[in-house]
């Protein structure tokens, strides 16, 4: 994928932040408990419901078609104990996974 | 006691019955003999933010017939604004030319129309209205000239669970996207009339073997299906994970007035959405409560497909024993359990 693209949720999909699931995941994050396995944010295409946990829900709210990798990797560093480089990577896995379910286009 | 799988923090989906009023009188209408004051334009909009606010995502328009309300593309327009992925079913009657543009305008992502047979005589029969199956094929061809996603809603029961292949055809043909093939309800004239339009249990378990042979395929529009018992058949609906009914698990209805209920079957009010926290009631209501945590009855204590099923639909069970807990009436398991 081309990392210097930034990329923004496709419109009109329908989605929405779980605010509790969110707190809880980010309270398992901070007592150094894995939390990758607790849907925070659900998108929905076609009826079928699909779960983000905490680290791609935040990587989704951020893809406002302001930000191209290096951003969003810069805006979640602070927030998530992990290297540049592995957050790196799995903010490419993440945006080339949504970008063949057609949930984020080119800004 | 049953595990109601995960419920999310509001519902994804509330069917919002705008006003009972109808030009149409159906032999299967659930809601023909209800009666609710509509709620004023400025009404609607305060429920439809207070919807949107608590993370509602989709809001399905029915009744009663949605086109009869003179302000729908006017509050449709602001609700779509406000953040609502909106939809609505329609017998098709009203929808002209210009209908069909204004609710492309609004905003409406899909449109349904009911439909019950291929025949013309046999859906203005069932729909009380000379002329209506002419009306609703007129219907499809403007929501598809107009560019809005078309889906084919059918009641199935007794008229038409022996053709589901010509529908198809003629859905297909007409250019619906998909088809929902709604499970007969015993409510409203659905009660009135159960015993000539509803099948036997057996017949339903047939039928769904017809239908879901046909789901998947190319040649016919999407087939969707709501109903828990097709559990027993190994295909409930994969997407959303949620055993038995969705009904206060993913979903809610709303009376023309703002009441609150699990579903548009099911007439227990659980408050108002003018007056009440709306994710209050969904965390705290003791029926959705109840709906969740369903114990088997009868039959289903010793049925091996009760955890995926819970009961089949609730509402049905509701309507013919007042139980909620109660096998559904539809059920082909164990008829002598």
């Amino acid at each position: 994928m081309d990392v210097t693209v930034r990329y923004r949720r496709r419109p009109g999909l329908p989605w929405r932040e779980e605010p509790e699931a969110a707190r809880e995941a980010l309270a398992e994050l901070e007592a150094g408990r894995d939390a990758s396995g607790e849907g925070t944010l659900l998108v929905v295409e076609r009826g079928r419901i699909t779960e983000l946990n905490i680290l791609g829900g935040e990587i989704w709210k951020l893809c406002d078609g302001s930000l191209d990798v290096a951003g969003i990797v810069e805006a979640l560093l602070p927030r998530f104990e992990v290297g540049r480089e592995e957050l790196s990577a799995d903010v490419r896995e993440f945006l080339a996974d949504l970008l063949a379910r057609g949930w984020v286009v080119p800004s | 006691m049953s595990a109601p799988g995960k419920i999310y923090s509001a519902p994804l989906l509330v069917n919002w019955s705008l006003n009972y009023s109808c030009n149409f009188s159906c032999e299967h209408c659930y809601s023909r003999f209800e009666k609710a004051e509509e709620l004023p334009a400025e009404q609607v909009l305060e429920a439809g933010s207070r919807l949107a606010k608590a993370g509602v995502l989709f809001a399905n328009f029915g009744g009663g017939e949605p086109l009869l309300r003179r302000d729908l593309l006017a509050v449709s327009t602001e609700l779509t604004a406000r953040g609502l992925s909106l939809s609505l079913n329609s017998n098709g009657w009203l929808l002209d030319a210009a209908a069909a543009a204004g609710l492309r305008d609004a905003g409406f992502v899909s449109v349904g129309l009911s439909l019950d047979s291929h025949r013309a005589e046999v859906h203005d029969r069932f729909r009380n209205r000379p002329g209506s199956f002419e009306r609703v094929v007129a219907a499809a061809g403007h929501l598809v000239r107009a560019g809005v996603k078309l889906t084919i809603s059918t009641v199935v029961c007794r008229v038409n669970h022996r053709e589901l292949a010509p529908l198809l055809e003629l859905a297909k043909s007409l250019g619906a996207a998909q088809v929902y093939l709604h499970n007969f309800k015993c409510s409203g004239k659905g009660m009135e009339h159960r015993f000539e339009l509803d099948l036997e249990p057996l017949e339903w378990r047939d039928f769904y073997r017809e239908a879901l042979a046909f789901a998947g395929n190319p040649l016919f529009p999407e087939i969707s299906f709501d109903d828990p018992i097709l559990a027993s058949l190994g295909a409930r609906d994969a997407e959303h994970g949620i055993p038995g009914s969705t009904c206060g698990k993913l979903s809610l209805h709303l009376r023309p007035n703002g009441d609150i209920t699990p579903c548009g079957f099911i007439p227990l009010v659980l408050g108002n959405i003018l007056r009440d926290d709306l994710p209050t009631l969904w965390r705290e209501s003791p029926v959705l409560e109840a709906m969740r945590h369903k114990t088997a009855k009868g039959k289903c204590t010793a049925c091996g497909h009760y955890a995926s099923c819970l009961g089949g639909c609730t509402a049905r069970a509701f309507a013919v024993s007042g139980d909620l807990n109660a096998p559904d009436p539809h059920c082909w398991e164990n008829p002598c359990g």
